[in-house]
């Protein structure tokens, strides 16, 4: 078996073990390893699956599948490389989870942008008005959509996707009053 | 077997080398010249010319020469760019049937891609002719700012002109492999690049063969046709005020200024001051013949461009700023362009920075040897690799959710190949289609963004709202082109999504296109 083949093997075989590897083992790194170890580990790594040096091998399958190892190894250091994701992930990791692909479990920051806002809200009331501020917020009406918001959050007032749209929607009303100030025709009465 | 090149398809000139015995090697044409002006000429009959010979067609038919298409290409006909580069060019600039912007010459259209096309099929016959032998396959560089649609275009544009893509690359990341290329450097560097038409700035992390792209910015709207701008500007108010002859909205006479702008700007590199003569401006009340008769020296063009350069130093805070990392930091400058040659931008990079930058390279070239080396590793098989390339994707990839914002899905800066995946639910009850708007951009306003194209999931199980989940993937390839599939989440079968409102060619149209065999 010439270099090339025993490349494509050793793809294959790391493609197949995907689904069942963390993104420590996918690095080949200690999960207690420091920081510093893991840009080491990911270059390492890199150097040696990067799907540039599948492109010249005459396994089609090899070459579709380095792109999607290297996906995974992208994905690790990602993760890995910064220490709050990657406290999360260790978290995660403890229950089974060996990957943090959808946006929503990458953080806690991304949790609230999950999902779709109208669904954000239980009380039947709550939704009539929050509805009514999605609307005034796609139309723009900045003013009238703050209202709707405060109504909302009076029948629900915990609720975080609410307070995280008041505070965008206030802000954008005052840029807007802030404009009108500066209107150099207004008239003036006497 | 033939030869695998690397072409730099700049805006203004390109460029084509290829790996001689491990050297990348930059190819002349049979007159020696190395660098050849991106422009495209259409004679009589619409016959075409590439390169010097159309270039000398642009001061007598300025509507039929086609000049920095790039800036044209993967954008639609409906935006600021396209209205700002209408003003620029004598001609035409047309709408075509999927929003694209077209290039109308001699009452006919042709999709930018074409236009490219054209200077690649010459690039590659330079190659060809240089080197005895075919050219099998090229990578071809794109400015790290180009989004999904620009490096889309340009891979049609290759497709057209019947070269196998083996790539789209940063130029900054080109650049970076020339100057790396089996040094075994250590260190953090800076690629400053400044082009006839854009501007681009990455931070690399050299590490031996390893050459990992940490963050990169750009403004896809300042190179040095803008500071030609500026300097003819000057000479155009200059002319209004010793003769009285206003040459807005005459396009002969403002190409005239414009190259006389250009020389200017070239011979100030050597000199600290030049004559400018211009004849054949306009005629006086008299009937006379008028011109322009001044001087310029490297002070009232500082004064002309500084804002101009102060503009490329907030895009490198931008990116020092994502690489977490202080210009002090930085062991190495490396300059890109052609516009790099101006002392004034020399000098005012070296402030930036506060260490010289690297002059040992030649700007002109670099972009297609680093093209070339990576042609190069990506046809040749070895145990060792010779360089491995870590590239980002330069700008925000998300979703327009309710209320007109962008769910950033893939932030800029991560490094590719990449995938990142969102669940989508229905917003109504027995829904069976979810439409989805994909942009590129890093405004919170999903429509200050470069919109992709839509999506659209359909044959959904009808049921009760937000009961079906589908989890839509878009994953960026190493060419920074952008892919998405869906799957439903319980069922785990894939989703039919088809992508509208695209402004790309199709795969047919591009087809179509193809050139024949000849060339045309």
């Amino acid at each position: 078996m010439d270099a090339q083949e025993r490349f494509a093997v050793e793809i294959m075989t790391i493609h197949e073990l995907l689904p069942e590897l963390s993104y420590y083992r996918m690095l080949l790194v200690a999960p207690e390893a420091e920081q510093e170890a893991i840009g080491v580990a990911f270059r390492r790594e890199s150097r040696r699956l990067h799907p540039d040096r599948a492109s010249t091998l005459s396994n089609e399958a090899a070459k579709e599948k380095a792109n999607d190892v290297f996906r995974v190894i992208n994905e690790a250091w990602r993760v890995l490389q910064d220490p709050e994701a990657r406290a999360r992930y260790d978290v995660l990791l403890a229950d089974g989870v060996l990957r943090m692909t959808d946006d929503a479990r990458a953080g806690a920051n991304n949790d609230k942008r999950a999902g779709d806002p109208e669904s954000a809200v239980t009380h039947p009331k709550a939704e009539k008005y929050w509805k009514m501020a999605l609307r005034d917020f796609n139309d723009a009406q900045y003013k009238s959509c703050v209202m709707n918001i405060q109504f909302a959050l009076n029948f629900e007032p915990g609720n975080e996707t609410m307070k995280e749209w008041l505070d965008k929607a206030t802000k954008l009303r005052d840029q807007d009053e802030s404009k009108k100030e500066k209107n150099p025709y207004k008239l003036r009465l006497m | 077997m033939g030869i695998a090149v690397g072409i730099d398809l700049g805006t203004s000139n390109s460029v084509v080398a290829t790996v001689i015995d491990g050297q990348a090697v930059v190819l002349a044409d049979i007159e020696g010249r190395s660098v050849h002006p991106s422009v495209v000429a259409f004679g009589y009959g619409h016959a075409v010319v590439v390169g010097h010979r159309a270039k000398a067609q642009l001061a007598y038919a300025p509507e039929n020469t086609v000049f920095s298409a790039k800036r044209l290409i993967g954008r639609r006909y409906n935006s600021d760019e396209v209205d700002r580069i209408r003003r620029m060019v004598a001609w035409g600039v047309a709408e075509g049937p999927h929003g694209d912007a077209r290039v109308r010459v001699k009452g006919k259209v042709y999709a930018v891609p074409e236009i490219s096309a054209h200077v690649l099929a010459h690039m590659k016959g330079i190659a060809e002719q240089a080197t005895g032998q075919a050219v099998d396959g090229a990578v071809i560089t794109v400015p790290a700012y180009f989004n999904d649609q620009q490096r889309q275009a340009t891979r049609d544009a290759a497709t057209i002109a019947g070269i196998k893509c083996l790539r789209i690359i940063n130029e900054p990341t080109a650049a970076a492999l020339a100057y790396g290329y089996g040094q075994g450097h250590q260190q953090h560097i800076v690629v400053y690049d400044l082009g006839g038409g854009t501007f681009d700035v990455s931070v690399l992390r050299l590490d031996g063969e390893l050459f990992e792209v940490v963050s990169t910015a750009g403004d896809t709207f300042l190179g040095g046709d803008d500071f030609d701008g500026a300097i003819c500007d000057h000479l155009a108010a200059q002319l209004l005020e010793q003769t009285g002859i206003d040459i807005s909205g005459n396009h002969s006479a403002h190409t005239k200024l414009l190259e006389a702008a250009e020389r200017a700007k070239k011979a100030l590199s050597k000199v600290n001051a030049v004559a400018v003569k211009v004849p054949g401006l306009g005629r006086d009340a008299q009937g006379n013949a008028v011109g322009l008769q001044t001087q310029l020296d490297q002070a009232t063009v500082q004064r002309l461009v500084m804002p101009l350069i102060q503009r490329s130093f907030s895009v490198c805070d931008e990116a020092l700023n994502q690489a977490g990392l202080s210009p002090k930091q930085i062991d190495n400058v490396l300059l890109v362009g052609g516009m790099t040659r101006f002392p004034l931008v020399r000098e005012a990079v070296g402030h930036y920075f506060g260490k010289a930058p690297l002059d040992h390279l030649n700007p002109d070239q670099v972009v297609a040897q680093g093209a070339a080396i990576q042609a190069f590793s990506l046809t040749a098989y070895s145990d060792q690799p010779a360089a491995v390339l870590l590239d980002v994707t330069p700008q925000t990839l998300g979703v327009r959710m309710v209320g007109g914002f962008l769910d950033p899905i893939i932030p800029r800066n991560s490094q590719i190949p990449t995938e990142m995946s969102k669940i989508f639910t229905t917003a109504h009850d027995g829904q069976e289609e979810v439409r989805i708007q994909v942009y590129q951009g890093e405004s919170r306003v999903a429509a200050e963004n470069e919109l992709l194209g839509e999506f659209l999931l359909s044959g959904l199980r009808a049921a009760a709202r937000g009961e079906v989940k589908v989890r839509v993937a878009f994953a960026i390839d190493a060419d920074g082109i952008v892919k998405a599939s869906a799957q439903d989440v319980e069922s785990g079968r894939k989703v039919n999504m088809t992508l509208q409102a695209s402004s790309n060619l199709t795969a047919v149209e591009v087809e179509e296109l193809k050139f024949d065999e000849l060339g045309f």
